[in-house]
């Protein structure tokens, strides 16, 4: 995370980081780094997925193979209502995910890197507390907020009306307005964790003396984070960015325990992921495997080019760094 | 090229990995070894996909093993909302199951359409005697051959409980009048009447209530038969006005009821909070579980004011059937066993064991609610025609409805629109006349 | 005068992260004092204190659903899969991230790739190809699958810390004659210690839960993995719901366990390696 030692001279010492210019290795070193992983995850990843979406091609009758389709399935999923309604519906609903949990993990988790930095007694503690919504499995963190949230029995609920909030005793995951903010909150609220304990790597890892060498400049304490603090943070938060907006586009497993597998209320929190699993598993017939391979290739074609242009942005701004 | 790659990789991996894993190798061999010590003994797998049922199955199939000396049976019970992926690969694989029990009607077809089930026509003789409409769901649709022994039907009326309705002073109603007057005076008196869930796990539940109360209004049978014969469409009428109902009737569900969830209808009825829960038999087992004490009565809903149908209409489905694998090494062993499945003896265990219907033709069910149930369904008894005929193409018609039910009840579109959309759905694939 | 304008600054700072851990920790506290409450308590009212704690859902959990194997099976697979991801994943990152390469762009591009496709695609094809392998209903088969997913995340994470070390320290090694193995292994491992015991973590937890490819790979009672179990015990008993949380706690509680002891090695490495 750190590239330079003196403020003086900081272009110079950046052009000789990991960032920089690098190594040149013979072929057989590389190899053994390299050969490992690459076979580990060829075989049980690579293979198999490549395998899926090569069946976006054919006609499927269940789990027989009839014949070459061309892009037969992918003109079913885009023409055939109501999966071409739903396909952008739950398109848009990934983007506001993604735009919401980026929002609210991504600034909260700083927030909690920030104060957490120079906290003394119970520092550990809140840093495991805030971490533990993660080890719960998303099904069952879905499942628990609902309960909380049930109108009927629920405590969020009671607790609003005791103090005379009855009019903020809203429905929650019954009301196609807040359905969707609701699952944003309890997705941010589970994963606040993974930025914080990233960006409290990469806080530590920033030398005392920048900060010193700010403060000297009488730089306030807003200037200093603004034009110290985070442009040091950039490689964490291009870490998080792009995990997070993979994850988030891939979302499943507690959308599909808060909402169920059509995204309620009246599919206002219909996503990807539940349409993937609708078409593949729940409702695809005998035309399942072909249609939900298709869906698949274009999730991952979208997914992965953003990734890609959102790691390479990352990269350039990592080396124009200080 | 790229495939002798890949080969030659897990080759070497496997290798690597089995050198050094501790004991990895050693677990295919314990089973067959344990078969020679039973010599001439075979051993049947049967999936499943109710985990719920495991010790009911164990003591039917103990019957079945005592008359069957030769055969063991292995129950294996895998999630229902993973079973048919599971049920797919398991089929095509090695150590896949020799019996299967089967979804039905177009959840079946994958399968079919796949070869992957051995057609039992000519080999159950038994399957002769059974109810052509329950037959039906256990046939290919394109080949019109069957392909499992149906276990079950279901069917959909309202429970009520007997001491609420006592200690308000209702009769089980007579007229759609009659009806409304009980839940109003229930409501009136702190009571929810009806026990409807339309949250995210009840969504597939709200094709059932419009069936319900609506089966009558849209025309039953006669209805179904011209939409399938291409005389009418879901646009109709009739169909439209039923649709309506489930909206006119939201005041006497719960309250908020789209984010009402089923495990909270449940227990709304079984603590007598709720006086009337329109639903399947499928939910008569788990509710006795909860609370034997529970006084529960039933009654079919009277034709709504209008109605084609002047009698109550009474909905149901054939549940699913057990079929053979056709790739399985016992194919003798197993038709042994769904022969004996299609035996009154099996129809009258599993009924008594797992408080069905069972599909087998003369077994009552010893209960006495359900055996009024099946009795009402003998009656007055219509197919649930979006589940029974509508889910052969995509997107299935009770899969499109159920999504619109909800979406009016939350307020989000009104009847035309979504009998529009149901139909819409449908011609995606459909064509009448077929 | 400064001190003092801080003062409510200092409090508020207080609540707020104290009064989030409240939050944070609610649902644990919720599956807690379910699991000690009666099942009839829990269906009329879901929340609430239990009235007479008992112990008894969790001997059922323990005995009935023979949890202690399914604990072993987990902790072998899931273990076995976590260290095997994370050693060739360490590996692979560090090239990708520090030499300078023709395809290193692309591989790196490729590694990341799998990050992206929903894993219940592979259902199918997966299932076919661990049959070829013989390997349905084996924990090898199970832990390799799991080693694999764990490597797109972890190349992904570990290049990205590898590239942020000072590019001095593997010139300085090489002028003085190290060899590259040895770099890797004396200097550079040993800084990226705090990453890979988070990006472990990371993994250790969605492997523990995972619960489709158990269905689909796994046939016999003994070589369940919990949540595989569970699922079947929950499915038998499903109105229990004492029964269900209890099950929770105990296939949650190991994660706790890990999850202190890695904190802890976080932040040692992180002020091991970071102080310098």
């Amino acid at each position: 995370m750190v590239q330079a030692r003196e403020l003086s001279a900081p272009r110079r010492r950046a052009a000789r980081t990991g960032a920089g210019r690098r190594y040149v290795p013979r072929w057989r070193v590389l190899a053994v780094f390299l050969l490992p992983a690459l076979l580990l995850y060829s075989v049980f990843i690579v293979y198999p997925l490549v395998s899926a979406l090569d069946y976006s091609f054919f006609e499927w009758r269940g789990i027989r193979q009839v014949g070459f389709a061309g892009f037969d399935n992918y003109r079913d999923l885009l023409g055939i209502y109501p999966y071409d309604e739903q396909l952008w519906r739950a398109f848009a609903h990934n983007a506001l995910f993604f735009a919401g949990t980026m929002l609210i993990q991504t600034t909260v988790g700083l927030l909690f890197a920030l104060l957490l930095f120079r906290y003394g007694r119970g520092k550990r503690f809140l840093q495991g507390a805030f971490t533990t919504p993660y080890l719960v499995d998303p099904l069952v963190v879905g499942y628990l907020w609902s309960l909380l949230l049930n109108p009927m029995f629920g405590p969020v609920n009671a607790l609003l009306e005791a103090v005379g909030l009855d009019s903020w005793a809203l429905p929650w995951l019954g009301d196609t307005r807040t359905a969707l903010p609701i699952v944003v909150l309890v997705n941010a609220w589970q994963w606040v964790g993974f930025p914080m304990l990233l960006f409290s790597a990469a806080l530590a890892g920033i030398p005392a003396e920048y900060h010193e060498a700010a403060r000297v400049d009488g730089a306030s304490a807003w200037q200093a984070f603004r034009r110290v603090t985070l442009p040091l943070l950039t490689p964490a938060i291009g870490v998080v960015s792009v995990l997070t907006f993979i994850g988030n586009f891939n979302a499943f497993g507690l959308v599909y325990a808060m909402s169920g597998s059509t995204g309620s209320p009246a599919g206002s929190t219909d996503v990807l992921g539940l349409l993937f699993y609708r078409v593949a598993f729940v409702e695809g017939g005998v035309e399942a495997i072909g249609r939900s391979s298709a869906l698949a290739v274009l999730m991952f074609v979208f997914i992965f080019g953003v990734s890609m242009l959102a790691t390479s942005y990352f990269r350039r701004r990592e080396r124009k760094l200080v | 090229m790229k495939r002798r790659w890949i080969a030659g990789a897990i080759g070497v991996l496997a290798v690597a990995l089995a050198a050094c894993a501790p004991g990895g190798g050693a677990s295919g061999g314990a089973s067959d070894g344990g078969d020679k010590a039973d010599a001439g003994k075979v051993t049947l797998s049967l999936w499943s996909w109710r985990v719920e049922d495991v010790k009911a199955y164990e003591k039917i199939l103990a019957t079945f093993e005592e008359s069957h000396p030769k055969i063991h049976v292995e129950f294996k019970p895998f999630q229902a909302t993973e079973y048919n992926n599971i049920l797919a690969t398991g089929l095509s694989g090695s150590g896949g199951p020799d019996v299967a029990q089967l979804r039905a009607y177009g959840g079946l077809q994958p399968l079919v359409e796949a070869d992957q089930l051995l057609p039992l026509d000519g080999k159950v003789d038994a399957l002769s005697g059974f109810d052509a409409k329950l037959l039906e769901g256990a046939k290919g649709h394109k080949d019109g051959k069957i392909y499992g022994v149906p276990f079950a039907y279901q069917t959909l009326q309202v429970l009520y409980n007997k001491k609420l309705f006592g200690d308000n002073g209702i009769q089980p109603p007579a007229t759609w009048d009659e009806m409304i007057a009980a839940a109003k005076k229930l409501k009136a008196a702190g009571i929810t009447p009806f026990a409807v869930a339309a949250g995210p796990d009840a969504t597939w539940t709200l094709p059932i209530v419009h069936e319900i109360f609506g089966n009558a209004r849209y025309g039953g049978t006669a209805f179904r038969d011209a939409v399938l014969g291409g005389q009418k469409k879901f646009t109709d009428p009739d169909f439209t006005a039923s649709v309506k109902l489930v909206k006119d009737l939201e005041p006497y569900f719960p309250k908020d009821v789209v984010a009402v969830k089923i495990p909270d209808v449940q227990a709304l009825f079984a603590t007598g909070k709720a006086a009337m829960y329109p639903t399947g038999t499928f939910d008569l087992a788990p509710l006795l579980k909860a609370d034997p004490s529970l006084e529960i009565g039933v009654f079919q809903v009277p034709p709504p004011p209008g109605s084609p149908e002047t009698t109550p209409v009474t909905p149901g489905w054939a549940d699913g059937s057990f079929g053979v694998n056709a790739k399985s090494a016992h194919q003798a062993e197993a038709l042994e066993l769904v022969k004996w499945m299609a035996t009154p003896e099996f129809g009258q265990l599993y009924a008594t064991e797992l408080k069905q219907l069972s599909a087998v033709p003369g077994v009552t069910p010893s209960d006495p609610l359900l055996a009024e149930m099946a009795k009402n369904y003998a009656a007055n008894g219509a197919p649930y025609t979006l589940l029974v005929d509508f889910r052969y193409g995509q997107p299935n018609g009770d899969a499109v409805f159920r999504d619109e039910l909800q979406k009016m009840l939350a307020g989000q579109t009104g009847p035309e629109a979504a009998a529009e959309s149901v139909q819409k759905g449908i011609e995606q694939w459909f064509k009448p006349g077929n | 005068m400064r001190a003092g304008r801080r003062a409510p600054g200092r409090v508020a700072v207080h609540l707020l992260l104290w009064g989030y851990a409240v939050v944070a920790l609610l649902p644990l506290v919720i599956m807690v004092l379910n699991s000690l409450r009666p099942t009839g308590e829990i269906f009329t009212a879901p929340l609430g204190l239990p009235a007479s704690p008992t112990l008894h859902s969790y001997r059922q959990v323990w005995t009935e659903a023979s949890f202690s194997t399914y604990f072993l099976n987990s902790l072998t697979v899931t273990c076995g899969a976590v260290l095997l991801g994370t050693v060739v994943s360490a590996l692979a990152a560090y090239p990708l991230a520090r030499y300078d390469f023709f395809g290193n762009r692309v591989l790196g591009a490729y590694f990341l790739a799998g990050l992206m496709l929903p894993i219940r695609l592979g259902l199918v094809p997966i299932f076919y190809l661990m049959d070829s392998m013989g390997l349905i209903d084996s924990l090898l088969g199970l832990t390799l699958l799991y080693a694999a997913s764990g490597v797109p995340f972890c190349v992904f994470v570990l290049s990205a810390f590898y590239r942020s070390l000072p590019g001095e320290l593997d010139e300085a090694a090489r002028i003085d004659g190290a060899g590259e193995f040895r770099i890797f292994g004396r200097i550079m491992l040993p800084l990226v210690r705090p990453a890979l015991a988070s990006v472990m973590l990371f993994q250790f937890v969605p492997l523990w839960h995972e619960f489709l490819y158990p269905l689909v790979l796994l046939r016999s009672d003994e070589k369940f993995t919990i949540p595989r179990g569970l699922s079947q015990f929950f499915g038998e008993y499903t109105t229990d719901w004492s029964a269900l949380f209890a099950g929770l706690v105990l296939a949650t509680a190991p994660l706790f366990v890990l999850f202190v002891l890695a904190t802890k090695q976080i932040i040692a490495g992180l002020t091991a390696g970071m102080s310098k």
